[in-house]
């Protein structure tokens, strides 16, 4: 899996790949590892996806509650710290995930990072997953604060691509989203088989795979 | 009689010799006491409408809360004891969004009212297994609007748990009168804008102080919105709707 989300002038961009892997075995090249929380939050999924799929529909539940109880949306930060305190609850008992959370809410948009350990970290780039070395290879070299939109969309994008070329346990399509005040927006899922293409033809990367 | 009666009121679970449970009647004694809350079903919406009994002229007028929205699809009108319907409306939403976990779909109507009612009977000694929520009934009646795949739907529910489906339906102080204006008023063919203007011409018939757009306050539920309760700008034009009929 690679997953990646990072934050910059105009919001946080979501980025993930969607290839699922049971040992040697490549069992899905269409997972949706992006989970849509509320029209406000998005939680990505690596480690174990029923783990990542049921607390997190489990966290968009207490979210709704905190929404319908204080008239208000939760923040991000308290929807991080309800989930981080799930999985603390549970520490070594098996869960295994490792989630970023990105939204908008109360006190603007944000983004964390929690996994089953417990960890719970605020940040402003994370990328998680068998593949997140490689995407930070390229996410490092090209991020920056005052991105274009467009030039973080294809920032996202681009990482991901790299590490689905050298990552064997990631693959299939990249889904990408896009954050800002107003909420989510699902930006398309493109097939990295073309995409790899298209980024040779276009800017010359990837000039060891023969034509 | 009072003697009598006096014998069998005083534990909750105790039918009298004449088959009644005095303090779960008392307790729907305790809605007639409370502000009158009415509802109206139309083909594609109900409408709720509640007066706030503002109880000094320096009471803040938005922080007397008797509607609820319960999920974005269900939501009612309460009379009685606040402190009692706070117990059920934090139920009904817990209940609400489990069911939408468990099943990935909305609660329908009937089977939340269902859930408030299992709640309503849960006094007394309390049974093997059944939480003990409260020594007593609760002294709060409900007006719960929704709208499912049966369309939209009216239900009333009283502290007895028992709940019954209505077109039209008034609770509280004013019931009396206002539910005989409903019965001369209400007709199925109504569109939303003439059940807005009928409640609040009943509430201005029943209220004890004069109605303005501070002292009622309505809610709908539509397909298209969900349920919604209305804001200043939106009461104040309801309101202005029904006096110019008026006139």
């Amino acid at each position: 899996t690679t997953t990646l989300a990072f934050r910059y002038q105009h919001g946080i961009v979501v980025c993930v790949d969607s290839r699922a892997s049971a040992g040697p075995l490549i069992a899905s090249q269409t997972v949706k590892k992006v989970i849509e929380i509320n029209p406000y939050l998005l939680g990505t999924l690596a480690g174990g996806a029923a783990d990542c799929q049921f607390w997190e529909t489990v966290l968009g539940m207490e979210c709704r509650l905190h929404q319908l109880r204080n008239k208000e949306l939760i923040s991000v930060s308290a929807a991080s710290k309800i989930l981080s305190n799930i999985t603390y609850s549970y520490k070594g008992y098996g869960l295994s995930m490792g989630t970023m959370l990105a939204g908008t809410g109360k006190g603007g948009t944000a983004l964390y990072y929690i996994d089953s350990d417990g960890t719970r970290l605020k940040g402003d780039l994370f990328s998680v997953g068998s593949g997140s070395t490689f995407a930070y290879g390229v996410l490092d070299s090209g991020y920056r604060w005052d991105l274009s939109k467009q030039e973080a969309l294809y920032l996202a994008q681009r990482s991901i691509v790299a590490a689905t070329h050298r990552d064997a346990y990631s693959g299939g399509s990249v889904n990408l989203y896009h954050i800002d005040e107003n909420g989510w927006v699902f930006h398309g899922n493109f097939d990295v088989d073309s995409l790899i293409w298209e980024a040779k033809d276009n800017e010359n990367s990837f000039a060891h795979i023969p034509r | 009689m009072f003697m009598t009666r006096s014998e069998y009121d005083r534990g909750v679970n105790t039918f009298s010799p004449e088959g009644r449970l005095f303090q779960v009647e008392y307790a729907i004694e305790a809605i007639k006491l409370g502000s009158t809350a009415i509802g109206v079903k139309t083909k594609d919406a109900v409408v709720l409408g509640v007066e706030k009994r503002l109880t000094s002229p320096l009471m803040e007028s938005h922080s007397v809360e008797k509607l609820f929205e319960i999920d974005s699809h269900i939501g009612c009108a309460i009379s009685g004891l606040t402190a009692d319907a706070r117990t059920i409306i934090e139920h009904a939403r817990v209940q609400t969004q489990n069911h939408r976990f468990t099943y990935d779909e909305p609660q329908g109507i009937e089977s939340t009212t269902q859930s408030i009612c299992d709640l309503a009977l849960r006094f007394g000694e309390g049974e093997d297994g059944e939480e003990r929520i409260m020594s007593r009934p609760f002294g709060v009646a409900l007006l719960i609007a929704g709208i499912d795949e049966h369309g939209p739907q009216l239900y009333h529910s009283e502290p007895s748990g028992t709940y019954f489906r209505y077109e039209a339906k008034a609770i509280g102080s004013g019931s009396e009168p206002a539910k005989s204006e409903l019965v001369k008023e209400f007709h199925k063919d109504m569109t939303l804008e003439e059940a807005e203007v009928l409640i609040l011409k009943v509430l201005r018939q029943v209220m004890e102080e004069k109605l303005d757009s501070k002292n009622v306050q309505l809610a709908k539920v539509t397909a298209e919105g969900g349920f919604h309760i209305y804001n200043d700008e939106e009461m104040a034009d309801a309101v202005a709707r029904e006096q110019q009929r008026m006139d």
